[in-house]
C-alpha cells in the first residue's frame, strides 16, 4: 500500500492532483495508516496510469471517469468504449477544422496588411476586426 | 427528404431498432432517402454535419436526434419538415 506521495512519485502526479482525482471520485484510498494517513493500492496507481492516457487521447475527466465506469460494467462490451473513442474522435476534428478556419481568416488579415510601417489606425487588420465588431449585433 | 443516421458498429445506445426506424421513415415520406452511415467511413461528412455523438440522424443535413428516437418521434419530426417543404 501507498501513501499519497509514494503515489504521486510512482505515477508522476503531484499530490495536489491525486487529492483532486479523489475528491472526483475517480481514485479512492482502501485504508488508513495509524497515523490517519490516506493509503492506495496498485489498482489506484493503475487508474492514475489510465488517466494520463485518456487525458492524452483528449478525454476530459467527465469522461474518463464514463470509460472507467464503463470498464467496470459487466454488460458494456468494446464496442461501447469504442463509440466513445469515434465520438472524442468527431469533436477533435471539429475543433481542428474550426482552427483551421481561424488560421485561414488570420491569413488574409495578414495578407491585406501589406504596409507594416503605416500608423496604427491605420492598421488594416485593426480596421477589419472593428468592421467586423460592427457587423456583428452585440448581446 | 435525405435522411442520415451515423452509427458505429457494436454501439449498444445505437440499438437494433435501425430496421425499424427506416421502415417508419418510408411510410412516412413518400421520397425518402434513407442511409445508415458507418460514421468511421465517413467522418468528414459527419464532422461537416456537426455529429458530435452516436448514434445521430441527421434530416436534410441537419443534425435532428443525438440519440436514438422511438419510432414516434423520428416520424413526428419527419412530418413536421415535411410540412415546411411543401
Amino acid at each position: 500500500m501507498f501513501t499519497i506521495g509514494k503515489l504521486a512519485g510512482l505515477t508522476s502526479v503531484s499530490n495536489d492532483t491525486l487529492r483532486y482525482y479523489e475528491h472526483e471520485g475517480l481514485i479512492r484510498p482502501i485504508a488508513k495508516s495509524a497515523a490517519g494517513y490516506r493509503l492506495y493500492d496498485q489498482d489506484s496507481a493503475r487508474r492514475i496510469h489510465f488517466i494520463k492516457h485518456a487525458q492524452s487521447c483528449g478525454f476530459t475527466l467527465a469522461e474518463i471517469r464514463q470509460l472507467l465506469e464503463l470498464r467496470q460494467r459487466d454488460k458494456a462490451c468494446c464496442g461501447d468504449v469504442r463509440s466513445r473513442a469515434i465520438e472524442k474522435k468527431l469533436q477533435i476534428e471539429s475543433k481542428i477544422r474550426a482552427m483551421k478556419a481561424m488560421s485561414r481568416a488570420l491569413d488574409q488579415l495578414i495578407a491585406d496588411c501589406a504596409n507594416e510601417k503605416r500608423p496604427v489606425k491605420e492598421c488594416t487588420i485593426i480596421v477589419a476586426l472593428e468592421r467586423a465588431n460592427l457587423s456583428t449585433p452585440v448581446q | 427528404m435525405k435522411v442520415e443516421l451515423f452509427y458505429s458498429p457494436g454501439c449498444s445506445a445505437c440499438g437494433d431498432r435501425q430496421a425499424e426506424l427506416r421502415t417508419a421513415a418510408q411510410e412516412a415520406i413518400e421520397d425518402v432517402e434513407w442511409r445508415e452511415i458507418n460514421v468511421v467511413d465517413s467522418v468528414d461528412h459527419a464532422v461537416e454535419l456537426g455529429v458530435m455523438t452516436l448514434p445521430s440522424i441527421a434530416i436534410d443535413g441537419e443534425v435532428v436526434f443525438t440519440a436514438m428516437p422511438t419510432v414516434g418521434q423520428l416520424r413526428k419530426a419527419l412530418i413536421e419538415r415535411n410540412r415546411g417543404r411543401a
